[in-house]
Formats: structure tokens, sequence, C-alpha cells
């Protein structure tokens, strides 16, 4: 049965009526389906979102029409929207209206209107299925991202939806939390049969599950497809939306593979043996060597202790580092764990009790005040928006220094020439994060410091942002990097370090660090692990496949 | 009782685990009395019984408090006589007016009567959080609780947001940590317009999935957390009809104390004892309370 339809719908927002924003979108959804929108950011994503509930589209120039359960959405009332259509968005702080657990749950029934027998009985039930009993009393305040957006969707779910819309609900997530969220979305699709519309660009943990994707681009739907024969369409269309699709389904299309696309894990490891055998020839590539020791590092932790109050629990309990000069590392670890409050310490933002900081070789307090940040270290926190306070990019860029070729240079660098006049917080997540390191750049950093700078950006965007790390590498400048992001790790970075229970534990290449982990690793790797030694990367897998069948191997894009 | 406790932070209370009407209906009595007594029998009582649950609520850090408080009841007691020249007995002349002692006792009891209300109503401030107030005035004014909801919710935000801010300054080097006064001012100015900006995006936000959930689509109502129970509404009758009891012996005139021109206080006959009685017992409800759970608790812990 229709859910939704959508007919000949354009739309541009008002003042650019050349660009289209949605160009003749056409789609039908049934009862129950579970259908995935990716494409890059900018393609009109959230615009088509938006017009899935009337309170919340967009104005601007519109034709066409989208249909609701075959009534024009516009006639369905105000109240009947709100119960029936779920919407839940990206930011999960700043959807959370009220101050304690239980007013955030009951406030759609609230405006609704419901009666109090009926709201204690659904608040009840929703507290149970999303296993929020335990914090029912609490302030929203405490907690945590993942139980914020978890709490965004029993919000709404509280008001028994027939539609559920949610628009990149991960991206401000970690990567635990995030496969939660997914998977309680999955559970809510499967279990009580409810239409499912998500945009996402963490696409590993649902594509395998969904009924149909759809690609978008430039606000036309290019792709309309089911998830096993995506790949190969996107192939033939070469379009970049292949890097963000599951390692298994990239590995499958760039080593041309025959046969049904894998789109798990299991379905990549059993389509692998079935193709290569257990025991292929050539079973490693050169792996590039690690030095152990590290001569001269360009930042050297020795035993850091910290703690943020005096009766509070260490956070830091002895870590010891060496960063090479000119590498980009990285640290990874568990949420909270100390990892950012490593990188405050060498800012000097936190004081470390006991242990030592050199940078470059010099003890961190007897750098003068000022001296620190003048061409030496810089930071670019975890929420980029905070260290934007004016109101264009460009008089954010003349904040660093007045030297316009020096502007120039930088923010050609970083791309983001284009947008010297937008506002900052108009910016897109990842051009926001651009501009941001084009900023901190500007201060010429020998040592960069990045917090979590792929959240929230989409697979491509994450490639050109790469791109420039590399080159910064190029000019010499060492990149100290804590993040989540294992896949993107695994692909770019030199020397990963582990951080745990206070401390680094290990440090090692990636092909060497998530070639021997066996759960904390990247989907490659665990896809390849019985077959192939030390390949986490799709490309690794992909490489290794193909001269394993007699192919060269070259890289498409 | 209401089947929830209250907030984590607080130290555990008995009579916060009544429903919030109670709660309120015991307040409000205890306040209306208190400022309506002048006869010194009642006030003890009232000073007493304030002090009783206050140091039950707040442990030992109630003192601080009553420490702050102290110079500022002894202030009342000495500037009343000042302003306030009525009275049979002059103890001496000041500005060549006289300074009585009626005075210096009547501003004794205002000082009395202004050290209850705050007692009373800072322990009001501690039991009653913003769900508590919304659950009492949800029906009648919803919007307006809902502001208050939202409001708790910004706050808390805001401070947040303004840290971080600073903390991205600092580790870009532009924290201003050793710079002159007029750069610190001008930094505090940036950090204030970029928190103005950031909390205007995000209130954009806020609204859409306000709408989203059916904001403004018709008639709210609002989800109580708190039932009125066979135990709420026993509690509610017992005080209730103490209250009668204790404003009877008021507006009936038996507890008169007057101070001027010369002392005019009721003795304390068989209806005053009744009504200090009846008024103590009211007050020390909610202590009550608490002693009678801990007791029980300790007999239920080693009596096993």
């Amino acid at each position: 049965m229709e859910h939704f339809k959508i007919r000949d719908l354009s739309f541009s927002y008002s003042g650019n009526s050349e660009k289209k924003n949605l160009d003749k979108i056409n789609l039908t959804i049934n009862k129950g389906e579970f259908v995935i929108i990716c494409g890059r950011t900018g393609s009109g994503k959230t615009t088509l979102l938006r017009h899935f509930k009337t309170a919340l589209t967009p104005y601007g120039k519109r034709s066409g029409e989208v249909l609701f359960n075959g009534v024009e959405l516009e006639k369905v009332g105000a109240g009947e929207q709100a119960a029936k259509i779920g919407y839940v968005m990206q930011n999960p702080d700043e959807q959370i209206v009220t101050d304690k657990v239980w007013h955030e749950l009951a406030f759609g029934l609230e405006s609704l209107g419901c009666e109090q027998k009926s709201m204690r009985s659904r608040v009840a039930e929703m507290a149970c299925y999303f296993g929020i009993q335990d914090w029912f009393h609490k302030s929203t305040a405490e907690l945590s991202g993942g139980q914020k957006q978890l709490l965004n969707l029993a919000g709404v779910m509280v008001m028994q939806p027939e539609a559920l819309i949610l628009d990149e609900p991960t991206a401000q997530l970690d990567p635990i939390a995030a496969s939660d969220f997914l998977n309680t979305v999955r559970k809510i699709n499967a279990e009580l049969g409810i239409t499912v519309v998500i945009t996402e660009h963490r696409l590993e943990d649902i594509i395998p599950y969904c009924d149909r994707a759809l690609v978008m681009e430039n606000g036309k739907i290019i792709i309309d497809e089911s998830p096993k024969g995506l790949g190969k369409l996107l192939q033939e269309k070469k379009s970049p939306m292949l890097y963000a699709m599951p390692a298994p389904m990239r590995i499958f299309c760039e080593a041309d593979g025959r046969g049904e696309c894998p789109l798990t894990v299991r379905q990549g490891r059993d389509w692998l043996g079935s193709e290569l055998g257990d025991n292929p020839q050539i079973k490693e590539l050169t792996e590039p060597e690690f030095n152990k020791e590290v001569k001269a590092p360009a930042l050297s932790l020795k035993e850091l202790w910290f703690r943020y109050e005096k009766d509070s629990p260490d956070i830091l309990r002895g870590v010891s580092l060496n960063v090479p000069q000119g590498s980009i590392s990285a640290i990874v670890g568990g949420n909270a764990a100390g990892k950012t409050t490593t990188l405050k310490a060498v800012c000097g933002i936190c004081k470390p009790y006991r242990g030592k900081i050199k940078i470059f070789g010099k003890a961190l307090n007897r750098y003068k005040y000022g001296e620190l940040f003048n061409k030496c270290v810089s930071m670019l926190p975890q929420d980029p928006k905070s260290i934007f306070v004016k109101k264009s990019v460009r008089e954010e860029l003349y904040e660093m220094t007045n030297d316009s070729e020096k502007i120039n240079e930088t923010a050609s660098l970083c791309g983001i020439t284009e947008l010297f006049e937008r506002h900052p917080f108009d910016l897109s997540g990842g051009e926001l994060q651009k501009a941001a390191l084009a900023k901190i750049l500007l201060s010429e950093p020998k040592l960069l410091l990045l917090d979590e700078p792929t959240k929230g950006m989409d697979a491509v965007f994450k490639k050109s942002f790469a791109r420039i790390l590399k080159k910064l590498k190029e000019r010499g400048v060492t990149i100290l990097i804590v993040s989540h992001d294992i896949e993107f790790l695994a692909e770019f970075a030199d020397r990963i370090s582990m951080f745990f229970d206070g401390g680094i534990l290990t440090t090692d290449t990636p092909q060497g660090f998530f070639g021997q982990n066996s759960f904390y690793t990247t989907a490659a790797s665990r896809m390849s692990r019985d077959i192939f030694k030390n390949a986490v990367t799709a490309e690794n897998v992909a490489e290794l496949y193909l001269k394993n069948k007699g192919n060269t191997y070259e890289k498409v894009r | 009782m209401s089947e929830r406790s209250i907030d984590n932070s607080m130290k555990q209370d008995a009579f916060s685990k009544y429903h919030p009407a109670v709660n309120l209906l015991f307040f409000a009595g205890a306040v209306c009395l208190g400022a309506l007594f002048r006869h010194p029998a009642y006030l003890i009582a009232a000073m007493c019984s304030s002090l009783l649950y206050f140091f039950a609520l707040n442990g030992l850090k109630a003192l601080k408090t009553i420490l702050v408080l102290l110079p500022t009841l002894i202030f009342i007691t000495l500037i009343n006589p000042l302003l306030n020249t009525r009275g049979n007995t002059v103890l001496f002349l000041i500005f060549k007016r006289p300074y009585t002692l009626e005075a210096l006792i009547y501003g004794a009891v205002v000082a009395c009567i202004f050290f209850i209300t705050v007692i009373w109503v800072n322990c009001f401030g501690k039991l009653f959080t913003a769900d508590r107030i919304i659950c009492l005035f949800g029906n009648i004014l919803p919007n307006l609780c809902l502001l208050l909801a939202a409001s708790g919710r910004i706050l808390p935000k805001l401070i947040e947001n303004s840290k971080q801010i600073a903390t991205a300054r600092s580790s870009i080097g532009k924290g201003g940590e050793k710079e002159a006064i007029k750069d610190k001012l001008a930094l505090r100015f940036k950090i204030l317009s970029a928190l103005t900006s950031v909390s205007l995006e995000n209130s954009i936000v806020t609204g859409d999935s306000m709408k989203a959930r059916g904001f403004a689509a018709g008639k709210r109502t609002s989800f109580k957390p708190y039932r009125m129970t066979y135990c709420d509404w026993l509690a509610a009758g017992i005080m209730t009809a103490m209250l009668a009891a204790v404003f009877g012996v008021l507006l009936g005139g038996f507890a008169y104390a007057e101070y001027f021109p010369g002392f005019g206080i009721a003795e304390m006959n068989g209806r005053n004892i009744a009504g200090v009685l009846i008024y103590s017992g009211y007050l020390l409800i909610p202590s009550a309370l608490q002693i009678k759970e801990k007791i029980r608790w300790s007999i239920s812990r080693y009596g096993i």
C-alpha cells in the first residue's frame, strides 16, 4: 500500500531560482518500507525529507505534490501529522526542548492534548521499549550524546507514528552509539512495521537491512535500487558515492566481482572464500616499516597524570607517547577515555600534576605565553563552530592574520575560497571543518592537533579532507588526530595508538594495529582476516584479490 | 504516596515523596501562619520546627545559611526602635529620640517572623523542583510551565556552550590569559556575541523539533509524573484539620499579643496550650516523617 507518493516535486529556496534544490522528484514509498536516501552534502536530501512534513517544509518556490495515505499532505491536519509522521534531526542536543527526560518523552503527547491516563501508559510503554526507565527522572543535560538521540527518537515514537523520517540522526554520535541507534531504528521497522525514510553517511550498519536505496545528486534521484544492485549501478555511473558504501560492496565492485554483491562482513567473507579458497598465493602486501624508536619527536609525553577536580578520579594515568616529526599519528579509544584531555594537556589548557610534555624538544612550561601558539601548536576542537566568532569566513581568517596573500594561499589549500562571504554557521559539517582548519593553519603550526575532525563529514568530503592533511604532511607539519573513525585512520594515518584505561596501550602502523585486532578494526580487515594478512582497507583487499586473480590493480579514482 | 522519590542530588526526604499538592498545602499553611502569629510561644514553636526540618533537608550545610542570616536578624532587632519610638519603657535617648524596650522586643519578633519565613521558603525551594511546579500548575498554565521547563534546559546549555567557546579560544592561542584588561574585555564580548549566534542558531532547531511534535497544533495538556494516592489524601485531610484548628485559635483572637504601648500578651491558658501543641504538631509533620522513615529503615535492616 502506498504510504507516501511524491509527484513531480520541484523546489528552490527563494533567492536563487535558477538553481533547483529539488528537481522533478517522483517517488513512491510503500507502507512498512525501509528506505535510505544517500548522497553528498548539498545534494538535496534534507530538503526532500523536510517535504515529508508540512510543519518543517522550507519556504521557497515549489511545484508538484506530496500525498500521504492518498491525501495531499497539506490537507492533513497539523495534529495528525505530528502524531503520524515522526521526524528526528541531526543534532541530538538542540532537539531536546525540556529539562527532564520524562517531560521530553511526554512533550509530544502534551502538545496533542492527550489525556492523563493514556499519556501515562504510552510514556511508560516507550520508556520500557527504549530501556530508559533508569534515567526517566534524570535531567536531559546529564545524558550522553547517544542517549539524547535515543530520547529524541523515543519522544517521537511515543506518539505512535506510522512513519519515521530521520535526517542524518547519527552524524554527531560516536560509532558505538551510532550503531546502537541504527539498530533501534531497524528494530522499530522490523517489529512494528513502521515506514522508515532515513538519510545517513554511515551506511555500513543499515544498507544491508534496507529495502531500497536512493541516491541523490543535484536535487535529482539518480538511482533507486535494492541494495544488492546498488554497487554495480554506482560503478557504472562512476558516482563518488561508491566510496561511501560498506566495505564488502566496495571491494566487490573494485575487484569487479561476479555474482551477488555481498553487503555484510559475513557475506563478504563467504564471497572472498568461494572465489579464492582458504589459501591464496599472495597473502599480504608489502608492509610499511614501523620504527618503534622515535628520534627527535615533535611531541613527547612522559607519564602524564591529570584529573579535573581534587576529588574526581584521574583521567590520565601515566600517558606516554612519542609523535615523530612529519607524521600523521592518531589516537583511538573509547568515549571519555581521556583522548581529548591529552590534547588539551598539550595545549596547556589542562595542567597535568605529574609528568612531562616536550614539544619539539622543549618542555611545555618553558614556552613563553603566545610563543606556543605562534608557528608552533594549534588545535582544532571537536565542535569547530566554537572557534568562530565573526560574521563571515573572511573576517574569521582576518582575525588570525592581516597577510592577505597567506590567507588566499591557505584558503585555496583547504578549498574554501568560494565560502569567503558565507556566515560560518551556514556551512555544512564538512565545510565548517575545512574553514576551521584554514583558520587554525593561519598561525602556521608545526604541530597540528585535530579532535574528531571527520565527525559529520560525508565519505567524499573525508577524502578531500585527507588530501589536505597529506599536503600539510608534505610541508613537514606533524599531525596528531584523536578520532573514532577507524576506517578513515586505517587509510590515512601513519601510526595509530590505542588509548585505554588512562594511558596509551600500544602504537603501531595501521596495518599492524588493525591487522592484529579482531573486533576493534575495519570492516575490510574483519572480512579478509582469514585469508589475507594485514589487509585493512577496502583498497588493500581489492588489490590483493586482483593480484591473486592475475590482474593488476589500478586505482579507479 | 506518589511512586517516585525526589532528585538523586538531594538527601533522602520522606515528605517529598508525597504529592506536590500536599507539599504545597503544608508550605502555604506554614508560611501564612508564620507571618500572622505575634505570640512568643507560637513564634518559638515555629522557629524550632522550621529549623529542625531545615537541618533534616540540608544536613550541616544548613549552619552556613543560618550564620549568614544571623547578622540580618540582629540588625532588624536593633534598628526597629530607631524607626519606631512607641512604647512605655524608655531605655535611653538616641538622636534625641526615645529608644524603647517594647520596640526592641517587637524588633526581635519581626526578626523571628522574617527568619521563619526565610527558612520555610528555603525548604520549599529545595523541595519544589521545576517538575513539581509544572505538575501543580500544568493544567492551569500549560504554556507558562513549558516555558519554565524549557528555560531549565537552556540555562545549563548556555553555560556549557560558553565554556566550550572559551576552551576553543585557548586552544588556538586566543584565550587571552595574560593580556591587558581591555583585551580581556574585548574577548569576553567576542565570546558573548558568538554565544548569542550559537544560541539563536540552535533555537531554530529546537523550534523545528517542537513544531515537528505538534507544538501549537491544539490545546496542550500536561503530563504528571505524580499521582494523588490514599496516603496523600489522608495527609492532606489531617493537615487541613490541624490548619483549621490553628486558624481558629488565631482568628478567634485567643493568641493575641500586643507590644505597644505596653506588653499585652495572651496568657497560656488551655486554649493556647492546645493551639501551640497543634501548631507545633503541624509544623513537625515533615521532620517527623523523616525521623519515622529513618527509624523504620534501621529496624528493617537490623531486624532480619
